[in-house]
């Protein structure tokens, strides 16, 4: 009756294909079609130019036996579930310290009063930047933010940020320098990246909480990295392939080892492009927040959250400026600290 | 396969030129929950082949639904609207922008603090609050909330402070998203582990994973007003009460089209009847349109009453 009936007498399955059925429920066409009256025998010939793609579905209503694409997708959660304990016993504990990280910095970052924080920030952007102006802008946000009552939030947010930062350049760097060593590494791991940026985060976030308790904080500590390590590698990559040839020569020429090579003469030419990197970590970390919060992150997330669901628009709007003043005032201040060192490697 | 398409295409296709003129389109929600979009299919049908309108269904949740009719005046129809869990509901129907047309799940929604069966099977003395709060350890000393921003938020929050969850040795893990909140239910299921926590019914989690309710013991109107109140000073102990479940309808599009009014009102499930669709659903792994499609063709004689009977003749193939 349908199809690629013929398709399975020839094969001779027709007798596999009645033996075990999984035929799907009826659809809205074929109840539009009894409610229009159409006599169930009445055989239509089908115009060749509506012929149907030979997909598990359409397979199944010739061939019964057939499995449907929701039989498939209903493999892949048992295989996940088949799996699930032996992933969870190598994945928990190996993702452990992140949580402990996460937890943490939060704690050491709530327990600094903000008359002792502020100024420290101040410091370490002075520090870095060697810029007033920076260090006045990041005295004003916060200021502005503990003047609105967001400065907890947004000291919560900067914390997971530092967290999540650091351990990329920790992976990211390491990783960058290896593809730049090796062109078959590099092919492997840049369609891994591009996948990294696109995968919808839920797509990944919701198995793994089967994997870990929904109440752990590197869940969100996971959905960070992923997304935001991706520029931290990528431009690693890209700067070290970039020193020069005739200084990569020089250096043989004086019998440096690769070791001292790459410690001496390329990380240090690459530094600018791996500098441009770590900004473009944090900002993207930054974008993960609200992310984030979905999975229980703590910070102006939450806010962002709040403002959608309970149509609070002035909670999201002032929230969201608050994640752009960060965001800002942390790109001014790795942007200042990359134009000083950019300085000092052209002299 | 072609007759089906064939019979589809002119299905959809001759009630809509007949009566356009009649009904025109109409928008509906379709909730982000199992049980209203089954419903909003229900309803579609019945509207598109029965009424010959022309069925715009909107996804939606309950606050943004309803803040569009106030702002707007659409969708034209909202269903499956839990009114507990929005407050802007008694100012519409008092301002006399919306009509309440009638109880669409007709036993209400039911919420409460859940914990899976198999625990109160093997620990029969957490099936009350009592029992639970003198045993912390069985329940991995977590009670699981809801998301910032979600009415049950308020309720538990004032219900843990009465019931002093913290000072019993529970933890409260406020959850990031509805999301997170069903997979921590199904990720307990799976590996047979304690969960203790806030949920509601129906849902196709409550559907496909056998849960008890806690006894919070007796609900008090006054107590539970305050509950969910926010800033609520005297927060009491109270179960919660059953929720009213609605469909409403503008003022505008019930003045000029009654037919349609008539028909929403008597669109109504009972708890039972949705339940068994939506395990129905759950073992098929069927969509909502596919569930809307099972109902119409098994049980004409539960929609057969819902219809006029213009709209009776038309779908006369279907209710023999």
């Amino acid at each position: 009756m349908a199809m690629y009936d013929g398709l399975f007498s020839v094969f001779g399955l027709k007798e596999w294909c009645d033996s075990n059925t999984t035929t799907g429920p009826m659809t809205m066409a074929e109840l539009l079609a009894k409610s229009a009256g159409k006599a169930d025998g009445a055989e239509v010939v089908t115009p060749f130019l509506e012929t149907p793609f030979p997909s598990l579905d359409t397979l199944n209503k010739s061939c019964s036996a057939f499995p449907r694409t929701r039989d498939m997708t209903a493999w892949v959660e048992d295989g996940f579930l088949g799996i699930k304990d032996g992933l969870k016993y190598v994945l928990d504990p190996l993702t452990q310290p992140l949580s402990w990280a996460l937890d943490g910095s939060l704690i050491f970052f709530e327990a600094i009063p903000w008359f002792v924080l502020i100024p420290a920030l101040m410091a370490i952007t002075y520090y870095t930047s060697r810029s007033i102006s920076v260090m006045l802008l990041v005295m004003f946000s916060f200021l502005f933010m503990a003047f609105i009552d967001h400065y907890d939030r947004a000291i919560q947010t900067l914390s997971i940020i530092f967290v999540c930062t650091f351990i990329c350049v920790l992976l990211g760097v390491p990783i960058g320098i290896a593809m730049s060593k090796n062109d078959r590494l590099q092919r492997i791991t840049i369609p891994i990246l591009d996948m990294l940026q696109t995968l919808p985060t839920f797509v990944y976030l919701i198995p793994l909480i089967f994997l870990f308790s929904v109440t752990e904080s590197k869940l969100y500590g996971i959905a960070i990295i992923l997304y935001a390590i991706v520029p931290v590698v990528r431009l690693t990559d890209l700067g070290i392939r970039l020193v020069d040839k005739d200084v990569i020569e020089a250096a043989d020429a004086f019998g440096m080892t690769s070791r001292q090579k790459l410690l001496g003469v390329q990380i240090p030419l690459a530094l600018p492009n791996i500098m441009a990197g770590v900004n473009q970590t944090i900002m993207m970390s930054l974008a993960m927040v609200v992310i984030a919060s979905l999975v229980s992150a703590p910070g102006l997330g939450v806010l962002v959250l709040r403002g959608i669901r309970s149509l609070e628009l002035g909670v999201g709007l002032v929230s969201g400026f608050c994640i752009v003043l960060l965001a800002v005032l942390l790109d001014r201040a790795t942007k200042a600290a990359l134009s000083r060192l950019n300085n000092t490697v052209e002299q | 396969m072609r007759r089906l398409l064939i019979a589809a295409a002119f299905g959809l296709a001759l009630p809509a030129a007949a009566s356009a003129a009649d009904c025109g389109e109409v928008t509906l929600t379709e909730m982000n929950w199992a049980s209203s979009a089954v419903v909003s299919h229900v309803s579609k049908f019945l509207m598109e082949q029965g009424y010959g309108c022309k069925v715009k269904l909107i996804p939606s949740s309950t606050v943004p639904a309803l803040a569009s009719v106030a702002e707007t005046g659409k969708p034209d129809i909202v269903t499956e609207l839990w009114i507990n869990g929005a407050p802007s509901y008694n100012e519409l129907q008092a301002a006399g922008k919306i009509e309440t047309l009638t109880d669409v799940l007709s036993d209400g929604g039911v919420e409460g603090w859940w914990i899976p069966t198999y625990l109160v099977k093997a620990h029969p003395e957490l099936a009350s609050i009592e029992g639970v709060l003198a045993n912390p350890g069985l329940l991995e000393n977590r009670f699981h909330n809801c998301p910032e921003g979600w009415g049950c938020l308020r309720t538990n929050t004032a219900l843990s402070q009465a019931f002093d969850l913290k000072g019993n040795g529970f933890e409260i893990f406020q959850h990031g998203s509805g999301e997170t909140m069903a997979t921590s239910i199904a990720a307990a299921y799976e590996s047979k582990k304690p969960w203790f926590g806030y949920y509601w019914a129906p849902t196709s989690v409550l559907g496909k994973y056998d849960m008890t309710s806690v006894d919070l013991g007796p609900y008090d109107e006054k107590i539970h007003a305050c509950n969910s109140k926010p800033g609520c000073e005297e927060v009491g102990k109270s179960s919660y009460p059953v929720g009213p479940v609605k469909t409403i309808v503008t003022t505008e599009f019930s003045t000029k089209h009654p037919e349609i009014s008539a028909l929403m009102k008597n669109v109504s499930f009972t708890n039972a009847q949705m339940g068994a669709l939506l395990s129905w659903q759950e073992e098929k792994k069927a969509s909502a349109e596919e569930v809307a499609v099972h109902f119409l063709s098994t049980s004409p004689d539960v929609w057969k009453g819902w219809i006029n009977e213009e709209a009776a003749g038309k779908l006369s193939a279907l209710l023999k």
